[in-house]
């Protein structure tokens, strides 16, 4: 065992910092977040950026147009990119961490060759299309259907929790095209252009008070047969290959703001005055909440590490991707809250320049418990498939 | 960058959980509570595996292994509630003659605990004395204590020292002592992620037997969520540990200081949880003598108060951000 970069690594660290320092003081300032067509305009413009620079699809393999980078080096780009504060991966994140790496196991060359280099730069995004407003936790009993009419599909149904609607060209969507088989081995996995006829955006207005995603209303919508990814009523298959992308470094970069977050709030706190004089920080059992919460982040990064040091070695980290991710929300959740004490009253608005971040970081995170697999899904997958505990009775 | 165990490594971890399997079965830890008195046969047993000698160059015969090894090792010592003072043991090989042969049993004492207790004083050969300005070597029949009729943790004898001697031999620097209490805190924090696994896979277990409303407790979610908490709980631990491990054999690759703070506030975390954790699952039996679960929760407590409690590492953490 041993910490240390590889002489290959180190290079790749410093061409790319090199680069980062380069391009970022380039970069317009970051757009309103509610001005959807402006954001998708800010993010595909920095994914254009990483194209031309050769840092599209780090984690694609070579021979579909990406970086194929080692494990080691796909953590060295979100560390050094959280670091240098560069923008975050934004309206491309279904594109590229969902949909085109499920292109690049399922789809055929023709879905490949049509979206694959679309989406490396910039000028495809995507947007997801798999909970329903019955079917959350409990995907498999989603029930927006999908008859097949000639060589087109078509499609009635509602999807909720679509992150970029509004700005999206494509939608990965799963339907149900068997309603009569067992829930699992009823549904398929279809490329929706949302520029088709009978798609209503619908934006949701999340707490935040923006609307990060949309309710999707599906009218008789035709899809063509061409569109469908795998097999007719293999889509849940797909839709697994397409979730082992998500968990396990979608939350990299968050760790490196966590810790931003800790540092902020110690500052905060030693130039707070305290009512006993002082300051805030003088607060031994303040600095002992902040030293614990300290402790959980080297952790996270430890067990980030250990798991990509087990990708590296060719297993797949499942056990690890879902302690990391309890751990990690748990811990954001408990450090905003810890700011937001510190800054009292002052963490009484958004946006407000004295900590306005970190009031929304505390409300925003709510949702990290409760996407990608809430938390209490991931105990069940930790207690049945790490501790070999008997099942939860299920419908199958 | 590798976090990933090497096959020496495995191969080191399956020899000693044999050997351990065999040695500290349920009903000799049961007997070990009701006469706590260390056996020397077991002390030699652990140094003859090369326990106490494992960082000791071999050229001067210990194995040359670093403290990440060190750190595998001892979290199967505390998984299997080893009894003995094995990290003082352990540190002292080198300095204290015999501690890596099973020669010598070696305890220690920080003088800057307000309260200073001392471990299995009675099977011990040695104290070391950890001042902020050096080490310091007393034979131990040399410490005035008085030991405590009924141990927290059954398997741990401990004396209150009344008064500490004035001079022991001399046998490290102030920067001898401040290695000390960093290797201690993270091979203590390897023992403490031992305790937490050993206390999880006993809760694992019985949850998977003990059947009520016709169905094993380990299908409810309120219990498996208890588990899983506390496998959440180790496995951040351990990571922790190894990579503080890693840091202290290579300070080019972190803070050694942080890195062995934090990983003393996550696996004392672990332990002291997981053994909550693991008689919580056993319901009432898990409040008998009989079932193990105490012995690894007052372990965890006793480790708890080992090379800087929880709340003063965290402090520690606070001061660098």
């Amino acid at each position: 065992m041993d910490l240390r970069l590889s002489d290959r690594e180190l290079a790749f660290r410093d061409r790319l910092r090199a680069w980062l320092a380069d391009v970022l003081p380039t970069l317009p300032p970051p757009p309103d977040r509610d001005d959807w067509p402006a954001r998708r305009r800010y993010d595909t413009a920095w994914q254009r950026l990483l194209f031309e620079a050769g840092y599209a699809g780090v984690d694609w393999p070579a021979e579909h147009g990406g970086l194929g980078a080692s494990p080691t080096e796909q953590l060295i780009f979100l560390e050094e990119t959280a670091r240098a504060r560069a923008p975050y991966v934004g309206a491309n994140f279904v594109g590229l961490l969902h949909a085109g790496p499920t292109l690049i196991v399922e789809g055929t060359d023709e879905q490949r060759a049509r979206h694959l280099p679309r989406i490396l730069r910039g000028e495809e995004v995507w947007c997801q299309g798999f909970s329903e407003p019955d079917a959350g936790s409990d995907l498999a009993s989603l029930r927006t259907g999908a008859v097949r009419d000639g060589d087109h599909y078509v499609v009635n149904g509602r999807k909720v929790w679509t992150s970029h609607a509004e700005v999206a060209d494509y939608c990965e969507l799963l339907v149900r095209t068997d309603p009569g088989a067992p829930r699992h081995q009823g549904i398929t996995w279809l490329i929706l252009p949302m520029d088709t006829p009978g798609v209503q955006v619908r934006p949701l207005r999340t707490v935040v008070g923006s609307s990060e995603f949309s309710e999707l209303v599906l009218d008789d919508v035709r899809v063509p047969v061409a569109n469908r990814v795998g097999a007719e009523n293999d889509g849940w298959r797909v839709a697994m290959v397409t979730f082992s992308f998500e968990r396990g470094t979608a939350f990299i970069g968050d760790v490196i703001e966590s810790r931003n977050i800790l540092a902020e709030l110690a500052a905060v706190a030693r130039a707070t005055p305290g009512r006993d004089g002082g300051t805030l920080w003088d607060d031994a059992a303040l600095r002992r909440d902040a030293g614990r919460l300290a402790a959980e982040v080297t952790g996270l990064w430890a067990l980030i590490q250990k798991n990509v040091s087990e990708a590296s070695a060719g297993m797949i980290p499942v056990q690890g991707a879902s302690v990391f991710k309890l751990r990690f929300t748990e811990n954001r959740q408990r450090i905003a809250d810890l700011a937001a004490h510190v800054l009292g009253r002052a963490a009484l608005a958004m946006g407000d320049p004295a900590g306005g971040r970190v009031v929304e970081d505390r409300v925003n995170t709510l949702s990290f418990t409760i996407a990608a697999g809430t938390s209490q899904i991931q105990k069940n997958i930790l207690a049945e498939r790490a501790l070999g505990l008997p099942k939860e009775p299920r419908w199958t | 960058m590798d976090l990933t165990m090497s096959a020496d490594q495995r191969d080191l971890r399956a020899g000693l959980r044999d050997y351990l399997q065999g040695t500290w079965t349920p009903d000799r830890l049961r007997a070990a509570a009701e006469t706590p008195a260390l056996d020397r046969g077991d002390w030699s047993g652990l140094a003859g595996l090369g326990v106490f000698g494992l960082t000791v160059p071999e050229a001067a015969g210990g194995m040359g292994l670093g403290l990440v090894d060190a750190a595998i090792v001892f979290e199967e010592l505390g998984r299997a509630l080893v009894p003995g003072p094995l990290v003082a043991t352990f540190l002292a090989a080198g300095p204290v003659p015999g501690a890596d042969d099973g020669g010598a049993v070696v305890t220690s004492l920080d003088l800057r605990d307000p309260v200073l207790v001392a471990e299995h004083l009675d099977s011990a050969t040695h104290v070391v004395a950890v001042g902020d300005d050096g080490l310091h070597l007393w034979p131990a029949e040399a410490l005035v204590a008085e030991p405590a009729p009924a141990p927290l943790d059954p398997l741990t004898p401990v004396s209150r020292v009344k008064t500490p001697p004035v001079a022991g031999e001399r046998i490290g620097s102030a920067a001898d002592a401040a290695g000390w209490r960093l290797r201690g805190a993270v091979l203590t924090s390897a023992l403490q992620v031992g305790v937490a696994q050993g206390a999880l896979d006993l809760a694992v277990r019985y949850a998977g037997e003990r059947t009520q409303f016709g169905r094993v407790i380990g299908s409810f979610q309120a219990v498996k969520h208890l588990l899983a908490d506390s496998l959440v709980r180790v496995d951040l631990a351990r990571a922790a540990v190894w990579a503080a491990a890693l840091t202290v054999d290579d300070p080019e690759a972190g803070d050694p200081g942080e890195a062995a703070s934090a990983a003393k506030v996550l696996a004392d975390d672990a332990a002291s949880q997981g053994g909550r954790c693991c008689v919580q699952v056993h319901g009432g039996m898990g409040f008998t003598w009989e079932v193990l679960a105490h012995l690894y929760l007052k372990r965890a407590w006793l480790q708890e108060t080992c090379f800087g409690q929880a709340d003063e590492h965290a402090r520690h953490l606070a001061e660098a951000l």
